[in-house]
């Protein structure tokens, strides 16, 4: 059994953006020297996301756009109060918001040392609130 | 565009240059935010739209043992990047506070003077603050002083009262001050003075609670009237953020959904703050 955990960072540069990482996780996967077995991608933070879709940008720019509508930056949120954890105010609910719809985590099989993933199937980082330098983890596990 | 109101406590190009570096931000300037590449940064100004943000560190080592950044970190970053105007700190109560502050603008490049006076723990009537001002006032060059509530640790309220600045404010009357974060929740006070005095002057960081388009909503739409920053105080009060407590973008966005004109908007986040810096 192999296990192996890889801790990748991204600099994001807008405020909102959808980031193609399928090829990062394909070479992962690649270096892993694991032939048969699962692939689990995960951001590491709360206002940002992980989601599978086809990977064209009219769908990123609806991703997005519906998300924004659904969780509106200026709707009133619990979470604009101060947070003495960390000497400032909470005022990115929306950001939260958009990582709990969209996910933050994805898992593919692998076989023959390859990601088995459909022809469509695009994985993005998703910049909820950026730009920030951000982490997500790949761990590949198999044989 | 620019920022007049900025600290550059979380680089992490510093942390392992500087050992006191993420005490400082942690325990003194108190943020638990995660410390980022100078990038970061860059790329905040970007999607806000500034061009360039004033860095102000905060000479607090006297009071409490590390300092928010230091001149020659703020220094070194206008080295790193000409978008960034860099301003010294020096604590007004440790000898030669003044010949610091000379060296600093005219060996280091720094171009005005920040003070806390509740992190650093000083009057601003106490006469050992008096050499400071003659030397800023001497130099030309600007003075950002912290008034109103902070969020730093052991930083009493009473030490942001802005009236306590009328004496110097009067006996100096060349030296521009910067009342930091409109002097939340004396704001009154701080348009008072602004009206009155010439040299005084207002940046706009503040955030205490809501959403920054709340509290600017709430500060300058019903506190205050928004007229008096449009009619009156058109040239007298700066755009600050106060980044990385506040991201500079939500800031922005904060300050255009008030009901000013083009014209006074323009004169917030750029002219102001360019006739303050000796650029107009």
């Amino acid at each position: 059994m192999i296990i192996k955990l890889e801790r990748i960072k991204i600099q994001t540069r807008k405020s909102e953006e959808a980031i193609d990482i399928t090829a990062k996780v394909e070479e992962v996967v690649g270096k892993s020297g694991v032939k048969n077995g699962i692939v689990h991608v995960l951001t590491s933070h709360t206002s940002s996301g992980l989601l599978v879709t086809e990977g064209i940008p009219c769908l990123e720019e609806d991703i997005l756009t519906h998300f924004s509508r659904l969780f509106p930056e200026n709707e009133s949120y619990h979470h604009r109060r101060y947070l003495d954890y960390d000497g400032r105010l909470g005022f990115n609910a929306d950001t939260h918001l958009k990582s709990v719809m969209g996910g933050i985590s994805c898992a593919f099989p692998i076989e023959n040392g390859k990601l088995v993933k459909g022809s469509r199937q695009t994985i993005y980082f998703m910049e909820y609130d950026g730009p920030l330098e951000r982490t997500y983890f790949i761990q590949v596990m198999g044989e | 565009m620019i920022d007049f109101h900025t600290h550059p406590v979380l680089i992490r190009e510093f942390v392992e240059k500087y050992p006191n570096y993420e005490r400082s931000a942690r325990q003194v300037f108190n943020i638990g935010n995660n410390f980022q590449p100078l990038e970061t940064f860059l790329l905040q100004m970007d999607v806000a739209g500034i061009e360039r943000a004033v860095l102000l560190p905060i000479d607090c080592r006297r009071a409490r043992k590390d300092g928010v950044s230091s001149n020659d970190q703020v220094a070194e970053l206008c080295q790193m990047n000409s978008r960034f105007i860099g301003f010294a700190s020096v604590d007004p109560l440790r000898k030669g506070a003044a010949r610091e502050l000379e060296n600093a603008v005219k060996k280091m490049g720094l171009v005005g003077l920040k003070l806390d006076p509740a992190l650093q723990n000083f009057e601003v009537g106490d006469k050992r603050a008096f050499a400071v001002y003659e030397a800023a006032s001497a130099l030309g060059i600007p003075v950002v002083i912290h008034t109103g509530m902070s969020w730093a640790p052991e930083t009493p309220l009473e030490k942001g009262q802005p009236l306590l600045l009328e004496p110097a404010i009067r006996r100096w009357s060349k030296l521009n001050f910067v009342l930091a974060h409109y002097a939340w929740p004396w704001v009154w006070e701080a348009t008072a003075l602004a009206l009155k005095y010439p040299n005084v002057y207002l940046d706009t960081s503040c955030l205490y609670y809501d959403s920054p388009r709340e509290f600017f909503q709430s500060v300058f739409n019903k506190q205050i009237p928004t007229t008096v920053i449009e009619r009156s105080l058109r040239n007298k009060v700066v755009f600050g953020s106060n980044y990385p407590r506040v991201e500079i973008k939500n800031m922005v966005h904060a300050l255009k959904s008030l009901e000013l004109t083009e014209g006074c908007l323009n004169k917030i986040l750029k002219d102001n703050a360019k006739r303050l810096l000796g650029e107009l």
